[in-house]
């Protein structure tokens, strides 16, 4: 992996990660470069040198302008962009708290902290075709050895409490609505009760009252003792779930 | 954890040309890895090597058993081969009729796999032939027919089930689903994903669909020109890719 990490520093980040227990993320300097080989190796600074530590019970929201990379931060944090400098660490529930560096490990390990300790809501439903709604939200827990009966009926109360009509969850999400869609995607990201959440944007395309009920899905995580990072566009939403704010500026361009 | 299959710099060429060269990973169990790049690119090659379909030239590999015993795969006797893919390995080959036999009915096409590990009860054999048709969605009351009988979709159905039935822990499939229309290839997908899911099955599988990829597999390798140019997790690789061959792979996907 392409990150820049002294000894010395993954030594800082594993004391942090001791010293402070209810430390979840930590990532020091991340900044990202996406270098375009097939149009003449343009280079695009995406974000540069931005330091972040949330802790448990915390609500991170990340504000700026479009193009200031919040969403860049997000993937780089769940490993689905390779951050380009800097290094990030997350406690892994399953390894005795002990730490483990995205910016470096093994897809292996990537996979197990997925499973086990990371969740990601974006504001898009990604999945195979033509599978069940109820399936899909299930299939975190399942995935997690939740026996298939409990699993089903978790994932059919909080499709209800997402307002979610049951004559839609035998249905593949395909031709739902975007805002159905969406929902889908909350409850397929929530329900696993990841102790950290990343979330870009998870209600872009809601109304006011399903809003409600996403944001008070959030402010219950939170509470449970989950970390937050996120994104949210409407400042009624940030209100109600963040407990601090991290300002990011668009990198200077070359 | 302990990997299922460990490759290292494994090399194998035709003549000093084409093949792959160099290949280095670490497949864990309940894994679904993805080999994809463009035709000649030395995919089937590398899955072959892997099969131990072909010898290698040179390099290592080896394999953890069900007792925990390390494996040198290269220096494996004929027989231990030969009992290593009767009972813990399968292989798909792209097109079914390489991995059916045509001469025996569909049930028979089933229930052979597990004779050679040593069922002989009749009614159990017929009996999970039925169960494995029904799971791989055929009709069960075709159990008698022959392969010819059935589809393309369905003897690579077929075929699936065949190499699922003895229970192995490591399935090699070399284009699964290439060659089926869309729909077909759709319930497959779906199918393949919920079997490895359930069966905590390892996969090695060698495609160029890159949305076959994107929807079955946890890794991706990506090949050009007989060496891996990159790897990494599937949508790390797909929505980051790093090398300048797999953005213009990435790129080229045709927009539904």
């Amino acid at each position: 992996m392409r990150s820049i990490e002294t000894s010395s520093e993954a030594r800082a980040g594993e004391r942090a990660f001791i010293d402070n227990a209810a430390l979840m993320l930590r990532a020091v300097g991340i900044g990202k470069t996406f270098i375009l080989h097939g149009q003449g190796g343009v280079q695009i600074e995406a974000l540069a040198g931005v330091s972040l530590e949330v802790e448990r019970g915390e609500c991170v929201v990340l504000v700026g302008p479009s193009g200031a990379g919040k969403s860049t931060l997000l993937r780089c944090l769940y490993g689905n962009y390779l951050a380009s400098r800097g290094s990030i660490a997350i406690r892994d529930a399953a390894n005795d708290g002990r730490p483990v560096s995205i910016t470096g490990a093994e897809p292996h390990d990537v996979l197990r902290l997925r499973r086990g300790v990371v969740g990601y809501v974006s504001q898009f439903l990604r999945v195979i075709p033509r599978v069940p709604t109820l399936t899909l939200v299930a299939e975190p827990l399942l995935s997690r050895g939740v026996p298939e009966d409990e699993a089903r009926s978790r994932a059919a109360a909080l499709l209800a409490r997402l307002n979610v009509p049951e004559r839609l969850w035998s249905l593949a999400p395909a031709t739902f609505s975007g805002g159905e869609q969406q929902r889908v995607n909350i409850a397929r990201g929530l329900i696993a009760e990841h102790p950290l959440l990343l979330l870009d944007e998870p209600t872009a395309s809601l109304d006011a009252e399903n809003r409600d009920v996403v944001a008070d899905l959030i402010v219950e995580a939170r509470e449970r003792g989950a970390a937050i990072v996120g994104i949210f566009h409407d400042e009624d939403t940030r209100g109600k779930v963040a407990t601090r704010r991290l300002e990011l500026q668009p990198p200077l361009r070359h | 954890m302990t990997p299922l299959l460990s490759a290292r710099a494994l090399t194998k060429q035709y003549g000093g040309r084409n093949g792959c060269r160099n290949v280095s990973f670490d497949l864990y169990p309940g894994e679904v890895l993805c080999i994809v790049g463009e035709s000649g690119s030395g995919k089937t090659t590398l899955l072959n090597t892997l099969a131990l379909k072909t010898a290698a030239d040179s390099g290592s590999l080896h394999y953890t058993a069900t007792h925990g015993d390390q494996l040198d795969l290269l220096a494996l006797s004929e027989p231990r081969r030969r009992l290593l893919m009767r009972t813990e390995w399968g292989f798909v080959q792209q097109n079914p009729r390489d991995g059916l036999r045509s001469g025996v009915s569909a049930g028979a096409n089933i229930g052979e796999p597990l004779m050679a590990v040593g069922a002989r009860h009749y009614g159990d054999i017929r009996y999970a032939a039925t169960q494995w048709m029904e799971r791989v969605e055929l009709d069960a009351s075709r159990i008698d027919e022959f392969p010819a009988a059935f589809s393309g979709g369905m003897q690579q159905r077929l075929q699936i089930a065949r190499n699922l039935v003895t229970s192995p822990r490591l399935v090699f499939m070399d284009e699964p689903t290439a060659g089926l229309d869309v729909s077909v290839q759709a319930r497959l997908l779906d199918l393949l994903r919920t079997l490895t899911s359930t069966l905590h099955l390892s996969v090695l599988i060698v495609t160029h669909d890159i949305g076959v990829a994107r929807l079955l597999a946890h890794r991706l390798m990506v090949m050009q020109g007989g060496e891996v140019v990159e790897a990494g997790l599937t949508d790390q690789v797909l929505d980051d890719p790093q090398h300048p061959y797999t953005q213009t792979l990435v790129s080229s996907v045709l927009p539904v």
